[in-house]
C-alpha cells in the first residue's frame, strides 16, 4: 500500500468517528457531512485532498508541540 | 463623538447564516459599550451599499462576514463586495474579515492600499455545525466552539485592545477549547473536532500595524 494510501485509510478512520448528525463547512466549497466527507477523500476531490492536508498538519503539530 | 463599527451579515447558506448569528452577538456587545453600529444584514450586504456606506460614514473597525477566497470577499448570494479592485475604499481602517482565504492577497492588497490592519484567513475557515439546530444556531454547542473564539477577537477590539493582543485572546480561546476536547472527560467524537479547531486558529493572521486600535 502507497503512503498516499495509508494516510487516507487514516483519515477515514478519523472522520468516522465524527458524528452522522453533523456537518463541516469548509470555505466556500460548501457544506459536507460525514459520510460526503469520506466519499471525498476516496476520490481524493478537491475536499479529500483538504481533509488529508488538515489531517497531516494537525499530526505534525504534536511532533513540535501543538502549544509551541 | 462616537466610534462607528460596520459589519456585513449575508445570510444564504447554512454557514452565512450561524455566522450573521454570531455577528449579531457582536452588535449587541457594541452596542452596550456605546458603538454606533452600521449593520449591513442579508440582501444589503451588496456592493453598492457596502460601497456607499464605508464612503459616507467612514467607519474605523469593518467586520466582514461570508464567503470569501484570496482575492474576494463575497456578501449575500455570494455577490463580490470587496476585492483587489476596490480594496482602496479600507484605507485607514481596522479590518477582521471571518471569510476564508482573503487574507493571503486581498488582505495583503488592502494594507498596501492603506488599511491601518487586516485580521483574517489565509486558507478555509472551517466550520463544524449540528444541522438540526439551524433554526436556533446560537444553541449549537458545536459552532459556539468555532463562532465564539472569532468573537472573542470583536469582542476585544471593540473593548480597545490592539489588533495583535485581540488575536491573542482569540487564539487562546481557540486553545482553550482544544484543550476541552482534548481532555480525559471529552468522547472520541468531541477530540475529533479538535483538528478543525487547530486548523482555523493556525491560519489566522494579522496583517499590517498590529499595534493599531479601535
Amino acid at each position: 500500500m502507497s503512503t498516499e494510501e495509508e494516510v487516507k485509510k487514516i483519515v477515514i478512520a478519523r472522520l468516522k468517528i465524527m458524528s452522522p448528525n453533523k456537518k463541516i463547512s469548509v470555505g466556500s466549497v460548501g457544506e459536507f457531512d460525514r459520510d460526503e466527507l469520506i466519499e471525498s477523500v476516496k476520490k481524493g476531490d478537491e475536499i479529500g485532498k483538504k481533509m488529508v492536508q488538515i489531517e497531516l498538519e494537525f499530526l505534525r503539530s504534536f511532533k513540535k508541540g501543538i502549544f509551541a | 463623538m462616537n466610534k462607528t463599527l460596520f459589519i456585513t451579515r449575508p445570510e444564504h447558506d447554512d454557514t452565512t447564516h450561524y455566522l450573521s448569528k454570531w455577528g449579531a452577538k457582536t452588535i449587541e456587545f457594541a452596542l452596550t459599550k456605546g458603538i454606533n453600529v452600521l449593520d449591513l444584514p442579508q440582501g444589503r450586504a451588496s456592493k453598492k451599499e457596502v460601497e456607499s456606506m464605508l464612503k459616507k460614514q467612514n467607519p474605523s473597525l469593518v467586520l466582514f462576514n461570508g464567503h470569501g477566497s484570496t482575492d474576494t470577499i463575497t456578501g449575500h448570494h455570494n455577490e463580490p463586495i470587496i476585492t483587489i479592485n476596490n480594496s482602496s475604499i479600507l484605507k485607514n481602517k481596522i479590518i477582521y474579515a471571518l471569510s476564508c482565504c482573503s487574507a493571503k492577497r486581498l488582505g495583503v492588497n488592502c494594507v498596501a492600499q492603506g488599511a491601518k490592519t487586516y485580521i483574517g484567513y489565509d486558507d478555509d475557515f472551517i466550520l463544524v455545525y449540528e444541522p438540526e439546530k439551524i433554526t436556533k444556531p446560537l444553541t449549537d454547542d458545536t459552532a459556539k466552539l468555532f463562532l465564539d473564539p472569532s468573537n472573542e477577537l470583536t469582542f476585544s477590539l471593540i473593548k480597545g485592545n490592539t489588533a495583535e493582543i485581540a488575536c491573542q485572546h482569540s487564539k487562546e480561546a481557540f486553545k482553550k477549547n482544544i484543550q476541552k476536547l482534548l481532555s480525559s472527560e471529552a468522547t472520541e467524537e468531541d477530540a475529533s473536532l479538535a483538528r478543525y479547531l487547530w486548523w482555523d486558529m493556525q491560519h489566522q493572521i494579522c496583517l499590517g500595524d498590529p499595534n493599531s486600535s479601535f
